[in-house]
């Protein structure tokens, strides 16, 4: 038995093919997951069958939900099922609530207007739903008022409220922190049961891990490989799915520890930082050895960005020191951003960026073999921000900051937009940058394994009691009190 | 409107935008080289052709006092534009170093700044003008000094908003910790943001200047007779509409044309 | 609260701009503004030297600059506006007779902006890119190159010279709103039908628009409870600033069709360098602003609980 089939499905834009064709069988009570990276297509997959595809962009397919045999070239014939057969969780809920209505009437009207329920009936419905999901206090709160994991815990319970059996969740992890997401996966288990569909579309590997059921991994509009969820992901037959999980920080082999000789870069000694009148951390004291890599992880939230920002001098602290090996120069500290194309001047050119640093500090002739050095082609240098990969420009941003001959590199989570390949390239690219330029790296990232595997230290910052850092790290970090 | 809320959207079709720069050229070449082609005395009357129509040596025929439409056409032309850009050159320059101060010093001088242009927002123009305009001798300089008053408040608060944007982005904290200093990154950051935003509001502020000289020059407390003036040209031929409809037509038509060219240079942003 | 606290600040400076500016007004008034002034108040006739004379060391008119001013803004702040020096009437009396005529123009003509603009705006915003989006686009952009007394000159000679079918001027009668109200409000409805349309097309393309759909109510359920609500804050915020843009054209627009009201006033004020009254009137129509905004900055508080919304001048 099953409620969700597609069949053959494509998606083209002109005459270009971005899906190819595919099919897929949701059953009752067993997730179905698509994995993929950025372009992989399966967000496409997801809107084809939704009848959601942006204009301009061309299905094909049959598509049959329930009792409705449906064809996925006529996208308007779709919208009668959205709430009532099919319901989607959305990518941002926080941003997929009406920010101007409260939370339970984003529910009740859902109960009210698609499934038919009386005006009481249906408010009655929203708050036993909310109560449910332990939201009873939130039901007269605004959006802005709930925190991302109620808004997620809201949005499933009014994408739901119209009765659909099947649910498509796109996405229902992005941005958040690792507890936040077994969390989400649970969830979504769970409303799942044992009578109802659930397709999940993501790139999150632990994610998919938790939730299970059968796979499909896609790549370049192509399926690579199909099976249950378990054996593709201890047995992938294709190398492609093998260099994806391969690239999952949780797999990575660790680095090998660096050698520490000579006075640290930096001496991080009681450091306290406020942000808007609260203590974002205080009492953390530690050093980073050159050459070295120093990692600090954390929830979001926890101040670990500040932290970094507080040893470039970027923020000022509250009480505690920083002090910087005698002679370092003032442009000895560098930055690498977590949007990279946020980090160079939009509407020039990448090359004029280069060269302008190049001809500041004498380095000209380095920026060859250090675009060597990371892959990148000269022909990248033509272009302007946007229109150059996250993973190229995050290098091209590693390049930037060596053109210094920096003494440290703080890299505020570096990847976290990045797809796992490239993640693990770049990770990589930092640490042999590390060892090869006697560079210190200031490592900030959520991801703990990333952080775990990289660092030669790792002070773990977290709002409530914090863990002894590792005893056996080659640079010490103290405990914050 | 504030700034932050620009209603940003696809820029209207380049089509739109050189459509209304030939305009603006197109009139400007008329009022620029018609003189030249078919000389004439904007204000040589001759009683005996008054409202008569067109010939060889007025093109556009002749007014109630019997001057020649085309040339106090032409003048006027010359008149109102000059005066607009005038204005706008100089609020234009006062509202970007004012509104790159304010961004870049922030504090008191933010707060004084921003105070004040919140508080010319709540004055309607036209008022600000007028007031000026009684006050100066001299109409064509109360115009400048008036209208630059009023224009600069805008180009101060686009400044203001882009440069601030700006100077917290990452791209300027990057470039800090590399060592460059503020007029690289004014020049290679902040300008080439603010650049099209200036242009735009420009145009604009042209299009709102000379529609304010023009408007008070309909209402008679604007440019004097016989100054040619598109707007006291129009509202001293209304009364000869059916006499002479091609006299009151070819400024509204000219005046029509050039606010329509600098609408459409300045591209959809609402203010 | 903050919020008007800043109001409150932007009315005081108002005020003091405006003072300052009449009162540099009077002292560069040609001839003996004493004289004038005196004039004013007592009538022509009762004016001599000794008269003239009160009223010079009254506000200081021969001493030094800033203690003349600070008394000048001092009468400014206690709301002692003087006399008319053309009518010889209170300034309050004056404005407060002028006011009602501009208020029914221009409450009239707002009214119907907002009923022709942004119903438009919302139905080519919900189609970006449309027909009638485009059409809107012409339209709009052409109403906008057109100034409000090149519309008011086209539609005289239009629809009361050539086809007679309405009053070119005049005060008094229903009729005679129509033209003038027109006039003020196509101007209006052009820019605020953008200001709808660019909302509704930046609101339709946000997620919470997409997931109201796919909860699965109704294109019309989804505009009229999702919609509209959320629109309403940016085009409340707009019409709140085009108050200037609506008194500018009621200077115009009355000084056109003689209506006898509050823009009538001042042009005529100015004219005749009264200071006084310019200085009552500039004051109310530039308190008028910060009222109508504050009213506004209320509202949108109400309907948008978030705070502080960025748009606000």
């Amino acid at each position: 038995m099953s409620f969700l089939t597609a069949t053959d499905i494509t998606v083209r834009d002109g005459a270009q093919t971005l899906l190819e064709p595919l099919s897929l069988t949701v059953t009752p009570g067993e997730p179905l997951i698509i994995l993929g990276e950025t372009g992989s297509g399966k967000s496409l997959m997801a809107q084809a069958i939704m009848g959601t595809l942006p204009a301009g962009l061309r299905a094909q397919g049959e598509v049959r939900i329930g009792a409705h045999t449906l064809s996925a070239s006529e996208p308007r014939r779709f919208r009668g099922l959205w709430g009532r057969e099919i319901s989607v969780l959305p990518q941002e809920p926080w941003l997929s609530l009406d920010p101007l209505m409260r939370a339970g009437t984003q529910v009740t009207e859902a109960h009210r207007l698609v499934r038919g329920l009386s005006a009481a009936d249906a408010k009655a419905r929203a708050s036993s739903d909310l109560g449910q999901l332990g939201l009873t206090a939130a039901a007269r709160h605004y959006p802005h008022q709930l925190s991302g994991g109620m808004a997620q815990r809201v949005a499933i319970a009014a994408a739901r409220a119209g009765g659909a059996g099947i649910v498509i969740a796109d996405e229902p992890t992005k941005g958040l922190d690792a507890a936040r997401r077994d969390d989400v996966a649970d969830l979504l288990l769970s409303e799942m049961g044992d009578n109802g569909g659930l397709l999940v579309i993501t790139h999150d590997l632990a994610l998919a891990r938790r939730m299970g059921g059968q796979m499909i991994v896609l790549r370049q509009g192509k399926v690579v490989e199909t099976g249950a969820t378990e054996t593709v992901m201890s047995a992938a037959r294709e190398a492609y799915t093998r260099a994806l999980l391969a690239a999952d920080p949780e797999s990575w082999t660790r680095r090998a520890p660096s050698r520490r000789d000579g006075p640290p870069v930096v001496d991080v000694h009681g450091l306290s930082v406020a942000r808007g009148g609260r203590e974002l951390f205080s009492g953390v004291g530690f050093d980073v050895a050159a050459g070295g890599v120093f990692g600090i992880t954390g929830p979001s939230g926890c101040g670990k960005s500040t932290l970094g920002d507080a040893v470039l001098g970027l923020v000022a602290p509250a009480a505690g020191t920083v002090t910087r090996r005698a002679d370092i120069g003032p442009h000895g500290f560098q930055k690498l951003y977590q949007d990279p194309v946020a980090a160079f001047p939009r509407k020039r050119r990448l090359g004029e960026t280069l060269n302008d640093v190049a001809r500041m500090t004498g380095e000209s002739a380095r920026v060859a073999p250090l675009l060597e050095q990371l892959g990148l082609s000269p022909t990248l240098l033509e272009r302007r921000p946007g229109a150059v990969s996250g993973g190229e420009l995050q290098r091209l941003s590693i390049l930037r900051a060596l053109l210094r001959r920096p003494a440290l590199i703080f890299a505020d989570e570096p990847t976290s937009r990045l797809d796992p390949i490239t993640q693990a390239r770049v990770i990589g690219m930092l640490g042999e940058i590390a060892m090869t330029e006697g560079t210190a790296i200031l490592l900030v990232s959520h991801d703990a394994a990333l952080v775990r595997n990289t660092a030669d230290a790792v002070l773990p910052l977290g709002k409530t009691v914090l863990p002894e850092p590792q005893p056996d790290a080659a640079s010490v970090a103290t405990a914050p009190h | 409107m504030s700034t932050a809320e620009l209603y940003t959207q696809p820029a209207r079709l380049p089509v739109a935008r050189s459509l209304g720069a030939s305009l603006v050229i197109l009139v400007a070449a008329v009022a620029l080289i018609g003189p030249l082609l078919i000389p004439g005395d904007p204000l040589a009357q001759s009683l005996l052709k008054a409202l008569s129509g067109p010939e060889a040596t007025a093109p556009l025929g002749y007014d109630h006092l019997g001057r020649s439409v085309f040339h106090r056409l032409c003048a006027a032309l010359m008149l109102s534009p000059l005066i607009a850009l005038a204005a706008v050159l100089t609020a234009g320059a006062a509202g970007l170093i004012l509104g790159t101060l304010s961004a870049a010093m922030g504090g008191w001088v933010d707060t004084v700044l921003t105070t004040l242009a919140d508080a010319l927002l709540a004055l309607p123009g036209l008022l600000l003008v007028l007031i000026v305009l009684a006050m100066v001798p001299g109409t064509a300089t109360g115009f400048w000094i008036g209208l630059s008053l009023v224009l600069w408040v805008e180009f101060y608060r686009l400044t203001r908003a882009a440069t601030r944007e700006v100077l917290v982005s990452p791209s300027v904290e990057a470039a800090r910790l590399l060592g460059f200093r503020a007029p690289y990154i004014f020049r290679t950051h902040v300008w080439p943001e603010i650049a099209p935003l200036m242009l735009t509001t420009a145009a604009f502020g042209i299009a709102t200047a000379i529609m304010a000289i023009a408007a008070l020059g309909f209402v008679h407390v604007g440019m004097r007779a016989p100054t040619p003036e598109l707007g006291l040209m129009m509202v001293e031929l209304l009364p000869y509409w059916r006499e002479a409809p091609l006299a009151l037509l070819s400024p509204a038509i000219a005046t029509f044309a050039l606010l329509l060219g600098l609408t459409l240079l300045a591209g959809s942003r609402e203010t | 609260m903050k919020a008007l606290t800043s109001r409150l600040v932007q009315a005081v400076v108002v005020a003091v701009l405006i003072g300052t500016a009449t009162f540099v007004m009077m002292r560069s008034l040609p001839g003996d503004a004493a004289w004038r002034i005196a004039a004013g108040r007592y009538g022509y006739d009762n004016v001599d030297a000794a008269a003239a004379e009160a009223v010079r060391s009254e506000l200081g008119l021969d001493g030094p600059a800033l203690p003349a001013l600070l008394q000048w803004l001092g009468d400014l702040l206690t709301l002692d506006f003087g006399t008319s020096l053309v009518s010889g009437q209170p300034v309050m009396h004056e404005i407060a007779h002028q006011l009602g005529a501009s208020a029914a123009l221009a409450g009239i003509a707002l009214l119907l902006s907002v009923l022709i603009g942004p119903p438009l705006g919302i139905l080519a915003g919900l189609r970006p890119g449309g027909v009638l989006d485009r059409c809107l686009l012409v339209v709009s952009t052409g109403l906008k190159a057109v100034p409000q007394f090149l519309l008011a000159l086209i539609l005289i000679v239009l629809l009361a010279v050539q086809l007679r079918l309405l009053p070119a001027a005049g005060h008094g009668e229903a009729r005679h709103f129509i033209l003038p109200s027109l006039t003020l409000a196509l101007g209006l409805a052009a820019v605020n039908a953008r200001i709808a349309r660019d909302a509704m097309a930046r609101i339709a393309d946000m997620p919470f628009w997409r997931f109201a759909e796919w909860k699965g109510l109704s294109r019309r359920e989804v505009l009229m409870r999702h919609g509209l609500r959320n629109v309403s804050v940016p085009l409340l915020t707009y019409l709140g600033l085009q108050f200037v843009t609506l008194v500018e054209g009621v200077v115009v627009i009355e000084a056109i069709f003689g209506w006898p009201g509050i823009g009538h006033a001042l042009v005529h004020a100015i004219f005749s360098r009264d200071v006084p009254m310019v200085q009552g009137t500039a004051l109310v129509l530039g308190l008028g602003f910060v009222l109508v905004n504050t009213c506004i900055d209320l509202i949108v508080r109400r309907i948008d609980p978030r705070g502080e919304t960025e748009a606000r001048a």
